[in-house]
This record gives structure tokens, sequence and C-alpha cells, in this order.
């Protein structure tokens, strides 16, 4: 589903094909920069309602990126719970 | 030469616009219209997604659109080439008032209103000033001088002027060169209203800028963008290029005396200026392209500065202001105006100052009143840009034979 996600956006914001993007998919191999990267995780941000912090995450593949968003998004909502 | 005006995104649309008299001023197409007290401006109807893929049109702010659109039409105008050896020689120069205006105060909405926590990580490179200039150099592998001159309304004369000597001092062989503008936004709207110079809205809101007219009561906003080939004659010459017109004169100079005020003498200094870089005499001058802005005080002080260097034959040539059918694109106005005076030479056709209707005595020049004149002799062409801040730029072309 996280994947489905991604892909969508992938689709929406930049000119690729579909082949191009599967699970171990690199940034490199998508063919982006990394001006292209920062841009697409503000995407995924906005996307997830979730903020990824600035350093030391690795998110070099889409597989990187969905581990990622689910602890955030895991995270979050825990916080949500635990205020209520 | 290549351009994206409220008259068409062509040159000969705007121009036949010109002719024709239409008006590109009209009623604010935004939802913050109505928020405003003065409602129109002079719109470019330009969607990105016609010329942009969505990718590409994500990182370019609109001013940056104009302009990137504007070069590429111009480029192949003039069947330009490039070959490896001669990038280095073909550079950039463009004006603007305000750069990524647009993407500015979208930033500032999220921020203090919608309280984002992070903004687009693009801002930084869609607002600079410099944005558009780059994305041009890079889509023509232009690699020498790229520059962006901000002057308020005279930065993309100023820009035309400077690409002129560069090439005639011999630092480069190919320019492009004009301006580009896009701020017609909710916070820049108010800005000028505050300071009092736009015109007030008319019954018929496409009349309402009356360049010269008695009841003028100033400029209407305008956004686009214009570029020019300017190429060393040597090089245009032996590819066989078609010539528009030679760059022969361009003065600078600053009025040192207000921040809006327009000053006599700096105006005057800069059209001397231009015509003695020209090495001719007022004389061969055919037809004057006005900064026009119809504020009581321009258009005065800028008759009163073409009569000081004119003299008596000041009332034999043609004056129009086309500011009164295109609005006032600002950092874009000399550029585009440029583009009208130099497409007046190819027609030999002098574009009107629309809705010119009462004449004012201290403005009583020929100021082509309502009605384009064709069937003309022109050789050489003047065109004007004066600015909020003083700094003035006056350009001066002729027909190459």
């Amino acid at each position: 589903m996280t994947f489905e996600r991604i892909k969508k956006l992938f689709l929406e914001n930049f000119d690729l094909s579909d082949e191009r993007l599967y699970p171990e998919a690199t940034v490199e191999s998508i063919g982006l920069d990394s001006l292209d990267k920062i841009e697409f995780l503000f995407v995924l941000e906005k996307e997830f309602d979730i903020k990824i912090p600035d350093r030391e995450v690795k998110l070099n593949s889409i597989q990187d990126m969905i581990s990622v968003i689910e602890r955030l998004v895991a995270e979050q909502c825990a916080k949500q719970e635990q205020s209520v | 030469m290549g351009l994206i005006s409220p008259l068409g995104n062509s040159c000969e649309e705007f121009f036949s616009n010109l002719v024709a008299g239409r008006s590109g001023i009209k009623r604010i197409s935004s939802d913050f219209v109505d928020r405003l007290s003065i409602n129109i401006a002079a719109e470019a109807d330009f969607a990105a997604e016609a010329y942009f893929s969505k990718k590409t049109a994500r990182t370019l702010d609109r001013f940056s659109q104009f302009a990137v659109v504007a070069a590429a039409q111009a480029w192949l105008d003039a069947d330009m080439q490039l070959p490896g050896d001669e990038k280095k020689r073909a550079g950039v120069y463009l004006g603007t008032g305000m750069g990524g205006a647009r993407t500015l105060e979208d930033s500032y909405v999220q921020l203090f209103k919608q309280n984002v926590k992070r903004l687009d990580p693009l801002t930084v490179v869609m607002v600079m000033n410099n944005a558009a200039a780059s994305y041009i150099s890079m889509a023509h592998a232009m690699k020498g001088p790229c520059l962006t001159f901000s002057t308020a309304c005279s930065s993309s004369a100023v820009a035309i002027g400077e690409a002129f000597r560069l090439i005639k001092h011999g630092y480069a062989d190919v320019m492009l060169a004009g301006g580009t503008e896009s701020l017609l936004t909710y916070g820049i709207f108010m800005s000028w209203e505050s300071i009092g110079t736009l015109a007030l809205e008319a019954e018929d809101p496409s009349t309402s800028c009356r360049p010269f007219s008695k009841d003028r009561t100033g400029f209407v906003l305008g956004e686009g963008a214009a570029i020019l080939v300017l190429e060393s004659l040597d090089r245009a010459k032996q590819r066989g290029a078609r010539i528009y017109g030679e760059v022969v004169g361009y003065g600078s100079t600053a009025d040192a005396d207000h921040i809006t005020k327009p000053s006599v003498e700096g105006q005057a200094n800069a059209i001397a200026a231009a015509l003695e870089e020209a090495g001719i005499s007022p004389d061969e001058i055919d037809y004057i392209n006005a900064h026009g802005t119809a504020t009581v005080v321009n258009d005065i002080a800028e008759t009163r500065a073409i009569k000081e260097i004119f003299g008596q034959r000041a009332y034999q040539i043609p004056i129009s202001s086309t500011k009164s059918m295109h609005g006032h694109l600002l950092g874009a106005a000399g550029a585009i105006e440029l583009v009208a005076a130099v497409l007046a030479l190819k027609h030999q056709t002098a574009p009107p100052t629309a809705n010119l209707t009462i004449p004012d005595p201290e403005c009583d020049l020929d100021y082509v009143p309502g009605k384009a004149r064709t069937g003309l002799n022109l050789k050489t062409i003047m065109s004007n840009s004066f600015a909020f801040g003083g700094t003035n730029a006056v350009l001066i072309v002729k027909k190459h034979e």
C-alpha cells in the first residue's frame, strides 16, 4: 500500500516510466539527482503528514522510504494516542 | 526576439494587437481581487503545462517560465547555432525587479498563515532573482557571462544595453538579453496601491492607462518577458542571419535626486549619452517608444527631457507609450518596449498611445494618439526607460541596410 502511494507520487511529480519504480529501485536507478531527492522527500512528508529528520536517515531506495515512512507514521500514531 | 505578454505570446500577435490599439488590461483574474481597491492588471495568458513537463514546471517560478519560453522563441527566431568552441563567447543578461515574487509570497502564506513546518526545498532557487537567467543559460549551453540586473523599471533596458556593450567591446559574440517580471500577487498589489502611482479604474477598465492625456491617473501593473538575441555584426553577417536592427547607443544615468520623482536632467542626460555613443544627432531619431507611465509627473518630465535634447525637432517625432495597452511590465518593461520599437522599424508603423483623448498642454508633443501610423520612413528608433531609484536607460537601434 505504502509502495503504491509512493509510486503514484513519483509518477505525478516526475516524468518517469512505470518499470523504473519497484521496491529495490534506488534514487540513482530512478534517475533523480540530489535536489530531486530532497524535493521528493518534501512531497512524501506532505502526503503522509510526517516529518523526516534531516540527517542520518538512509533513504537510497524505495524500500528505504517505505521503512522510514511506516516507522514515522507509527511513531506519530503512538504520540497521538499518548496525548489523548 | 521572443516574448510573453498581456497582448499575446508571440512577436507577431503582440505587434498586431498594438497596432490595432487593443488593450491587455482587464479585471484581475485572481480570487483576491475583491480585497483590493484597484482591481485591474495586464495579465499574460500563459499556462505552464503548455510549455513544460510537470517536473520542470515545479522548479520554475512563473517569472522564470516566461523568460525560458521567450528565450526559446528568440533562439528559434534568430535561427541561432552555438558550436562547442563558441559557447564561452555567449551569455545571458536579464533584468527583473522582483524575481520569484509569487513563490516568495506563497511561502510566506504557508509559513505565517498555515504554519507549515517545512517549505518546499526549491524555494530558494525559485525565488532568487538570477534563476531565470541561469535556466536560460542552461537551456542553450551559454557559458559566457550570465548576469541579472535589478534597477526597477529600467532593469531590462539596462540588461540589453550592458549586453550590447559586452559584444561591442569584444567580451562576447552572442547574448540573450531582456527581462522578465511576474509579480501580480496580493501583497505586491497592496504595496503598489499604497504608493499611489496605479491608475484608477476607468469606466471601461481596458482604457485605464492614459499616458500623456490630461485625465491620466497612473499605470497598470503587468507581467511578461521579452528576450532579444544580440549578436556581433560580423558573426551575424557571416551566417546570413536576419537582422532586425543594430543597437548603436545606450545611455545609462542616475537622477541622484529623489527615490521616486523623475528628474528632467537625469532623463535628458541619458538620451544625450545614448545619442553620443551612437554618434548621431537628435535629427536622426524617427520614432521614440516613451517610458510614458501615465503618472502626472513622469509624462511631464519626459516631455521636457525630450524637448531639451531635441529642441523644435521634438515636435516632428512620433512618440508613443505602449504601456497604454500592455501595461507596465516593470523589470521587463524596457525589453518589451524595445521589441515594440524594433517591430515598428520592421513594419514601418508607429503603434499608438491608446486612450489619449484629452490633450495636456504640458505634454504637447506628437504622441500618436489613438491610431497607429503606417507607411512611415523609420530608420532609427529610441526607447526610454526611467525608474524608481533614478536609473535611466535609453537605447537606440538603427535599421540595418
